[in-house]
């Protein structure tokens, strides 16, 4: 959709099994907003998600990757070799995924990558159920919402220390205890 | 601060004029300031343990008199970490969380869950699966609705359609007994299909339930639809305008309600809806009892889904109920004597897991309660990497504030009711 | 009342069996008991009374709760125990089923509600997530609803059946008639 590239701090657009994500500037993440509503006629916000990539290809993939295509001998995916993911341009990534709900209905992820602190505007203006999503990407992996009216911690205690979310917070619970052993 | 929502799909005129949303804060009702200043503003709180809250909500409300002119929605007290936890299983093992995310319709989660792996793998599902899942997601949404009737009418006061509601409920937990071997949390739906065959006997059952459930729903509507104090305690109550609705997220029963003809199952098909027919409702006065018709109509159209799926399972006998891909899906038992690849495949496949290639994928149905998404993101290894929900009652928590705008303190329970929230997908 | 051990202790030997025939091996014991201990006919009778009117209160938390409206509802019908009314008010209850996971914000109103009951006062844990956590065994859950307030009998499942919470409810009114005082005065909360 060539039609993107007008959206004010455009990045880059990939297109990947049938999802378009739009990648833009986060500081200019409301302006984009605006744009997308009212000229592309996303007028529906389903979710805001954050994702984490601390940790983002330390691992390697090996073997065979399940797919049916990815049986190709021909490919280095396949037969053993080592695979790390391409690294992500910073840490954590906000993608808000967008619907618009009209005769053609379209979807589109729009996504910002932030480092740790990065502040990005809250998009309430443009549609006011980011509220409770963007309480909660702040909540459960502290993303700096600025501009939000009630940024207050949502599904945890109001005094809980640290973001559970993140990939530098562990995932606690307690050893199982087996009634055989002492 | 209105978004826009074409004409096309909403044909009537609008149910308010403006916007009723608050502000600053969209989600908060808050006293306005002449009030506040009488001095005779009680603050409430409708504690997290409360039988009319549908579970673990907790709103504090402040109540001027019997008005109620403040109110905000505190959530949280079932927060149960699916997401990080299941960051930590394979993708395999993954499919018991999202059941018991929304817990009353625990198997459209599971099919949310499994599609976006499934979209990520790129895999072709058979046709029998595909018609069985269907089948299997329009019952739940059913049981879905039984469960809703009975516990809004019971608060309101209808006491005896709790019991009305849960007959029903029962006989469908024992169709999904009969087939998954369990009521509720079935775990039944696989990445590839379905984990075992549909058994004998299945088909009859279920048709004996088809024929008796219009007439159940004949008795919820002699019941309710027409009685008046039903009427007067659910018209005109909780309005949304389209506008409002879109702009707050709402989506299922709630966007219907309010004129909006939005169902994904028809404007973005998935499994075998668009191979079947049936009718979406759409009432247009935006209020409780708008909601009520919508749920009950829905509840008749996904009876005639359940049948026609019926139509097409019969003929399928022995064909195949999972893909064929021995990456992902488990070689069949009798395999594993004689084929060298299928043993180690199985080995691969229970210790390590399947991989899934790396990438992210949305994908959105039609819950009972709206628009359930799943978002996916992996890094081509047997665990995801992150795993999001989209659950409709935490947006439809949203739009509390804006529907208890004018309402009283009876009128909450029942405008409350109204947004079918389940409070473990709100929480995850 | 007039134990103050576990019936274990006393030598009961033989579990109460699901469909127990006439003279079944756990009803000659506990009458044999019964005799041993020397429970009088009051406390036998305020026993008969409390369990034939025993009212939950409401607190269903998350899936097992769904389950927990089923046992209300008219195929396990729990009115033949006399346990149908739940009580929205702590105040009015005897037994809090807890019904679900309980996360950590969860945990403070849990022990309020508790404290707010008046003796005597039972707990079930119903669920794999009340009795340990579950499957989830992460940061927000508390592992096992024994770490808040003291519980009488475990019921496990994920979600338990209707007739599984009904067996756990037959239990514990066997075990109130036998004697057994409630959990509070035997055991204090887990660490």
């Amino acid at each position: 959709m060539s039609e993107l590239e007008a959206v004010p701090g455009y990045v880059e657009e990939r297109v990947h099994v049938g999802e378009t994500t739009l990648v833009v500037e986060p500081g200019e993440l409301l302006d984009a907003a605006r744009y997308l509503r009212d000229e592309l006629g996303f007028n529906f916000l389903s979710d805001v998600t954050a994702v984490d990539y601390l940790g983002w290809g330390s691992a390697g993939v090996s073997g065979y990757i399940g797919t049916a295509s990815g049986r190709d001998l021909n490919s280095p995916m396949t037969q053993g070799y080592q695979v790390v993911p391409l690294a992500k341009p910073k840490r954590f990534a906000l993608n808000y995924h967008l619907l618009s709900i009209s005769e053609e209905p379209r979807r589109l992820r729009l996504q910002a990558w932030l480092d740790e602190g990065e502040p990005v505007p809250s998009v309430i203006p443009v549609w006011p159920t980011a509220d409770f999503h963007e309480r909660e990407a702040f909540d459960l992996m502290g993303i700096a919402i600025e501009g939000h009216p009630n940024l207050r911690r949502i599904l945890l205690d109001d005094d809980w220390e640290g973001h559970p979310l993140r990939k530098d917070y562990p995932l606690g619970g307690e050893p199982v205890r087996f009634s055989g052993e002492e | 601060m209105t978004a826009i929502a074409p004409r096309s799909l909403t044909s009537r005129r609008p149910i308010y004029e403006g916007t009723r949303i608050p502000s600053p804060i969209p989600t908060v009702l808050q006293t306005p300031p002449d009030i506040q200043a009488t001095g005779d503003v009680l603050t409430v709180n409708f504690g997290p343990n409360h039988p009319s809250t549908h579970g673990v909500l907790r709103l504090i409300v402040d109540l001027y008199g019997e008005d109620v002119t403040g109110v905000e929605a505190v959530i949280g007290y079932l927060h149960t970490g699916f997401e990080k936890n299941m960051e930590a299983k394979t993708w395999w093992k993954c499919v018991t969380y999202p059941e018991r995310i929304d817990y009353v319709s625990f198997q459209n989660n599971e099919y949310v869950f499994v599609a976006a792996v499934e979209k990520l793998l790129q895999l072709e599902i058979p046709p029998k699966a595909t018609w069985m899942r269907t089948l299997l997601c329009e019952l739940n949404r059913i049981h879905s609705h039984l469960v809703w009737l009975g516990t809004s009418a019971l608060e309101l006061g209808a006491i005896s359609m709790f019991w009305y509601a849960f007959r029903e409920r029962e006989q469908i937990l024992d169709l999904f007994e009969l087939v998954t071997g369990y009521r509720m949390h079935t775990r039944y739906f696989q990445v590839g299909g379905l984990a075992e065959d549909i058994p004998r006997g299945f088909y009859p059952e279920c048709r004996r339930f088809c024929d008796w459930m219009p007439r159940a729903i004949d008795d919820y509507e002699t019941l309710l639809s027409r009685n008046k104090i039903w009427l007067e305690r659910t018209g005109g109550l909780g309005l949304l305008s389209a506008e409002d609705a879109i702009a707050l997220g709402q989506s299922g029963p709630v966007l219907r309600g309010s004129g909006v003809d939005w169902d994904l199952r028809k404007t973005q098909p998935y499994l075998a809806y668009h191979q079947v027919d049936f009718r979406v409702p759409v009432y247009h006065a935006g209020d409780v009892y708008s909601r009520y018709r919508v749920h009950m109509d829905e509840m008749r159209e996904s009876v005639r889904i359940v049948e026609q799926c019926l139509d097409r399972l019969e003929h399928m006998d022995g064909e195949p109920w999972i893909a064929d891909d021995r990456k992902v899906v488990l070689p069949p038992r009798h395999e594993l004597h004689t084929s060298m690849e299928s043993l180690i495949h199985h080995f691969k496949i229970v210790t390590e897991g399947f991989r899934v290639p790396e990438g992210e994928a949305y994908v959105a149905i039609e819950s009972p309660r709206g628009e359930l998404g799943c978002y996916v993101c992996s890094d081509g290894g047997p665990k995801p990497w992150r795993v999001k929900f989209r659950a409709p009652s935490f947006v439809a928590l949203e739009a509390a504030a804006t529907l208890m705008k004018d309402a009283l303190i009876a009128d909450m329970i029942a405008i409350v009711g109204s947004l079918d929230t389940v409070m473990g997908e709100v929480d995850r | 009342m007039a134990l103050d051990k576990p019936l274990r202790a006393y030598g009961l030997k033989s579990e109460r069996l699901l469909m127990p025939t006439k003279a079944s091996a756990f009803e000659q014991e506990v009458a044999d008991l019964e005799q041993k201990v020397g429970l009088t006919t009051l406390a036998k009778a305020v026993a008969w009374a409390q369990t034939n009117s025993m009212w939950p209160d409401t607190f269903g938390l998350a899936c097992c709760a769904i389950e927990m409206m089923s046992i209300v509802g008219a195929r396990y019908d729990i009115a033949r125990f006399g346990m149908e009314p739940f009580r929205g008010s702590p105040r009015q209850a005897d037994l809090l089923i807890v019904s679900g996971r309980v996360a950590h914000k969860m945990a403070a109103p849990l022990r309020q509600i508790y404290d707010q009951m008046l003796e005597p006062k039972w707990v079930i844990a119903m669920g794999a997530c009340a009795s340990s956590g579950g499957m989830f065994n992460n940061y927000a859950v508390v592992q096992s609803v024994d770490k808040i307030v003291p519980v009488d009998i475990y019921v496990p499942g994920c979600p338990p059946r209707p007739d599984q919470l009904m067996e756990g409810i037959i239990r514990l009114h066997e075990a109130v008639k036998a004697g057994v005082p409630p959990a509070y005065e035997i055991r204090s909360v887990a660490s």
